[in-house]
């Protein structure tokens, strides 16, 4: 039964730029895929291995600037950003786990933090670099219509959940998830928790910039402030996989649906639209005060609070 | 069997968020992006109230080919990519066959792309960094006078009355405030002034007084900042304290040629000259009708932002007037042969210098005199006779 | 050479007051950290509700800033005892994967505060502006001949000076009564301070209330030379955490030397190397903190009380 539901779904949205929808919807939907490929990467350091990281939108910014500068220093099409951007964030992912790894828990978050913000500040000054502020813009965009976008992108996602669920599922997830449990136990088994962590940051980082650089190919626009934002990439990254699901598999791409859905229903409601901030707040406090294990792991208690009366005796 | 009537209404909600979205989509009115919300609110405000003065007057006179307008505003946020959203929205959905609107470099640059990949007609009213206008692009057309040209002004006054020798470039690390800077850094190469400074520096710093201590320190002649209004203030202010005495302190336009500027650096910002686009007492017809219009309405005069929303409006009803049809090459054509005299100023859009498809018009300077910004540059707009050479801190009040 | 002298010196006359100023934000977030174990994210925050209460004192009644400091910090400190009260404990009841929950919740609040902020009262920049903003002492007032000019701005040294008198206070009441010993012996082992019979909740509840309220005095000594705005939260919290962790997570001590420090290294990388970095080796230093001194300024100075 699951396996036949699970190909429809793979039918339905292989056909999905066959329905006629409108560009903007399919638009929506290019981005919930892409934050669904962002909130699974970050899941694999976050939700398994519980390093909780407020910095993804350094690897994100560092893998749209790779594909934005190959455009504007070499002439190369951006779209080589994509397998470019594996060598590059591994590196950036080795320095960033060489300072930050060694903290734990608050310590790390922090730490992630701050390397967001540096990445940041460092674009906007590097004017000789990265145009700073002025940003890089791709004049003619590979495809105008959204239909061929679309089908990289769902690649790029099937490929990242296919990645994540083979490593999860062998013992490098274990290995992860041990890490998070307790890492003094998991040390004193033998598990070179150092070592593990390090892999499961590399893992993150370059599918979070592998995300990166499709979205300068697919926006055509970047600067530091959009790509490196602190409330706009890292947090909303947090959320994502937060309100979907920590360390579980669906939990990001449900994650991803609801929260773009909802950024998008909101922002074009006219007199809510500026308040968005303030519902998400909320609902990133309700979520974590009733459901902190999102709402695909904690949808046994959505499941409950809709049938209360069964379990009374 | 829960899971799948879980997944199933998921997917039918999603199903019924599509076709809300599609309904919505009929109405035919002129959708104006424009950042409502966040750091840039301010102008998008001032520039939203314009444009809804203009649309009065325009209604009031007969609306465009008798058809009354409706103009509904979409809030980007101030962020570009979201106002690409809103582009490809108001073609792909709204099916409007020409955008005009935003306030921000960044968020115009990134509409320009959409509307040229997607071969509609774009008005640019705000947006000033040079490079929008110098890609060769067709549909795109722009109203306003770039970065390069925002100097003009200032610097015939410096090269006619100041004469200075050197300068200093203090400017905000975003789209307009690098573009400006380095717009005066090679006009000041060109008249044989002297860089002696040029530091940027993240809008909403607390504290300039160590990138003014070393200001102080070099001794320029000129101090030029490009900055939005508080940071223009919280600049002067601490210039003040500091007791930086230059020959001349100049803005380039933005937070400096707005009247809060006045109100919060108070005796601060007297004698402090600035480059701008537009003033409320420019002889040009309507600006003053307009200007005192919205003075009445709002309580306090609108900066050239809100000159530029004005006319924009009046520009478009031109274009739309003219255009053999409301269909975007239509409109396109129709726009490449304006040629027409507005409250902001004339508007004629012409390739040359390297730009395409831009505007290109006088700017002036203006001076804080006794708490009023007066303009005073170019002679032949003047309200009010230039005060230089100006005292030093210590010799004021 | 002088203007050497001069820039030198003034720029760390600079660091000097904004240390002061950095010190009393770092402080409250030190203390709930200490007690709470909590990084509160929002505390930027807190002290923008604290400018909007200023700012509209100023506006609608003509309270001068400095003034409204009583007004403002009581009311702050019950906010802050409401917030943990209704927000923070019940999380921290909850049973989930990551246990970095708090954290979250305090993004959260941060939020849904600043947003409020700007939908209620528009992202429009506020100021109050006094009349002695821009006035200031000058060397060559008092001293003719100076070959060099510094000056020090008054309204830097008023809040200055303030946060030097409620840093005191704040010392003694931590020190000699009985209600600051509860809450350092609470920040100290939180089971044998509730065996000693020390209300942990009750403590728990003051310390945040104690550390809004500070972060409330700072709003208001900081309006009158700076401005407003919604988001002016991020960059303070920002401020807050670098500090406390080049402190020492929860150490009050550590926490005014951080700030002081932070201020000065601020001051001094905007001269020396360019303006637009200052952000960047704010945090620069911080992870360089987090590297390599681990324990901040507090373990460096308990290291050498211990005599190691």
């Amino acid at each position: 039964m699951k396996k036949l539901l699970l190909g429809l779904l793979i039918l339905f949205l292989l056909l999905l730029p066959f329905l006629g929808l409108s560009s903007y919807i399919m638009h929506v939907l290019i981005l919930v895929i892409m934050w669904s490929i962002i909130g699974m990467a970050w899941n694999v350091l976050g939700g398994y291995t519980g390093q909780v990281s407020f910095g993804h939108a350094a690897f994100f910014g560092v893998g749209a600037y790779t594909a934005g500068l190959l455009y504007y220093h070499l002439g190369m099409s951006a779209w080589w950003g994509i397998p470019i951007c594996v060598v590059v964030l591994t590196a950036v992912s080795l320095v960033v786990g060489y300072i930050c790894l060694r903290l734990r828990g608050a310590y790390f978050a922090l730490a992630t933090l701050a390397l967001g913000e540096v990445c940041r500040v460092a674009a906007e000054n590097m004017v000789w670099f990265t145009q700073g502020n002025l940003g890089i813009l791709i004049k003619e965009r590979t495809w105008i219509g959204k239909t061929w976008y679309y089908y990289v992108i769902l690649l790029l996602a099937a490929g990242s959940y296919l990645l994540i669920k083979k490593v999860m599922e062998s013992k490098l997830g274990y290995y992860f998830v041990a890490i998070r449990e307790d890492q003094d136990a998991a040390e004193s088994l033998g598990i070179d928790t150092t070592f593990y962590k390090t892999i499961a940051l590399c893992i993150s980082g370059v599918l979070t910039g592998i995300a990166g650089a499709f979205y300068m190919n697919y926006m055509g626009y970047i600067d530091p402030g959009i790509v490196f934002s602190l409330s706009d990439i890292s947090i909303l990254t947090v959320m994502v996989v937060m309100v979907g699901g920590v360390a579980t598999f669906g939990g990001p791409t449900m994650g991803a649906l609801i929260m773009v859905f909802l950024a998008e229903i909101v922002r074009s409601t006219p007199k809510i639209g500026a308040a968005h901030q303030t519902i998400f707040g909320i609902l990133l406090i309700l979520i974590i005060i009733f459901l902190p294990n999102g709402v695909v792991g904690d949808f046994r208690k959505i499941v409950k609070f809709f049938k209360p009366k069964r379990t009374r005796a | 069997m829960r899971h799948f009537t879980f997944v199933a209404t998921v997917i039918s909600i999603f199903i019924l968020a599509i076709c809300t979205t599609q309904v919505l989509a009929q109405e035919a009115r002129f959708a104006i992006p424009l950042p409502l919300t966040g750091t840039n609110a301010k102008f998008g405000e001032i520039e939203k109230k314009s444009y809804e003065i203009a649309m009065e007057e325009i209604n009031a006179a007969g609306g465009i080919k008798g058809r009354k307008i409706a103009l509904e505003f979409e809030d980007s946020q101030g962020k570009p990519e979201i106002s690409r959203s809103i582009a490809e929205k108001l073609i792909d959905v709204k099916k409007q066959p020409v955008i005009f609107g935003e306030y921000s470099s960044s968020s115009s640059k990134a509409i320009a792309a959409v509307a040229e990949e997607r071969k509609v007609p774009y008005l640019v009213v705000t947006g000033a960094t040079d490079d929008i206008t110098q890609q060769n692009y067709k549909y795109v057309f722009r109203m306003n006078p770039t970065n390069a040209y925002y100097a003009v002004g200032l610097l015939s006054l410096f090269k006619e009355v100041v004469k200075p020798k050197s300068i200093a470039i203090l400017y905000e690390s975003s789209d307009f405030g690098t573009s400006g800077a380095e717009d005066m850094a090679k006009q000041s190469e060109k008249f044989g002034m002297k860089v002696l400074v040029k530091e940027q520096y993240e809008k909403g710093a607390v504290d300039f007084r160590p990138i003014l201590s070393k200001v102080k320190a070099a001794r320029p002649d000129v101090i030029y900042m490009v900055s939005y209004v508080m940071d223009a203030a919280l600049l002067m202010r601490q210039i003040k304290e500091l007791r930086i005495d230059a020959n001349l302190y100049a803005g380039g336009a933005a937070g400096f040629a707005i009247p809060e500027f006045i109100q919060n650096a108070k005796e601060a910002s007297e004698l402090v000259m600035t480059a701008t686009l537009w003033s409320p007492q420019i002889k040009y017809p309507g600006a003053v009708e307009y200007a005192e219009k919205y003075k009445k309405r709002h309580g306090d005069y609108p900066s050239y932002h809100g000159a530029e929303a004005y006319s924009a409006l009046f520009v478009m009803k031109d274009v739309l007037t003219r255009a053999k049809a409301w269909a975007p090459d239509d409109i396109r054509v129709a726009m490449k042969a304006t040629s027409m005299m507005t409250a902001f100023g004339p508007i004629k859009f012409e390739d040359k210098e390297g730009y395409t498809n831009q505007n290109f018009m006088d700017t002036l300077v203006m001076q804080v005199i006794k708490g009023k910004h007066e303009t005073i540059w170019p002679q032949k707009y003047a309200s009010a006779k230039y005060v230089y050479p100006i005292p030093k801190w210590r010799e004021r009040n | 050479m002088a203007a050497q002298v001069e820039l030198f010196l003034q720029t760390l006359i600079a660091g000097f007051l904004l240390g002061g100023l950095y010190a009393l934000i770092g402080l409250g977030m030190a203390l709930i950290m200490g007690v709470m174990r909590i990084i509160n994210l929002a505390h930027g925050d807190l002290m923008m509700v604290a400018m909007y209460l200023a700012y509209w004192l100023f506006t609608l009644l003509g309270v001068d800033p400095y003034i409204s400091v009583f007004v403002v910090v009581p009311l702050l400190f019950l906010f802050g005892c409401a917030l943990q009260k209704f927000l923070i404990t019940p999380v921290m009841k909850v049973e989930s994967i990551l246990p970095h929950n708090q954290v979250i919740l305090t993004v959260g609040m941060a939020m849904v505060l600043s947003n409020l902020a700007t939908v209620f009262f528009t992202g429009n920049y506020r100021s109050t502006p006094v009349n002695y903003a821009s006035n200031a002492w000058y060397l060559t007032d008092y001293w003719k001949n100076a070959p060099i000019e510094l000056s020090l701005s008054m309204p830097w040294s008023l809040s200055f000076l303030c946060a030097f008198i409620i840093t005191v206070a704040l010392w003694f009441f931590l020190t000699k009564t009985d209600t600051g010993k509860s809450i350092r012996a609470t920040a100290q082992d939180i089971d044998a301070a509730t065996l000693m019979g020390v209300n942990t909740n009750r403590m728990r509840m003051l310390t945040f209330g104690i550390g809004s309220a500070l972060v409330a005095c700072a709003g208001c000594l900081f309006i009158p030379i700076y401005y407003l705005y919604p988001a002016l939260g991020k960059q303070f919290t920002n401020i807050g955490f670098v500090i406390t962790v080049l402190g020492g997570m929860g150490s009050t001590e550590g926490a005014i030397i951080g700030g002081m420090i932070l201020g000065i290294f601020e001051s001094m990388t905007a001269t020396y190397v360019g303006m637009g970095w200052a952000p960047l080796g704010r945090f620069a230093i911080f992870v360089a903190a987090l590297v390599f001194v681990p324990g901040g300024v507090a373990s460096l100075i308990r290291r050498k009380r211990l005599g190691r």
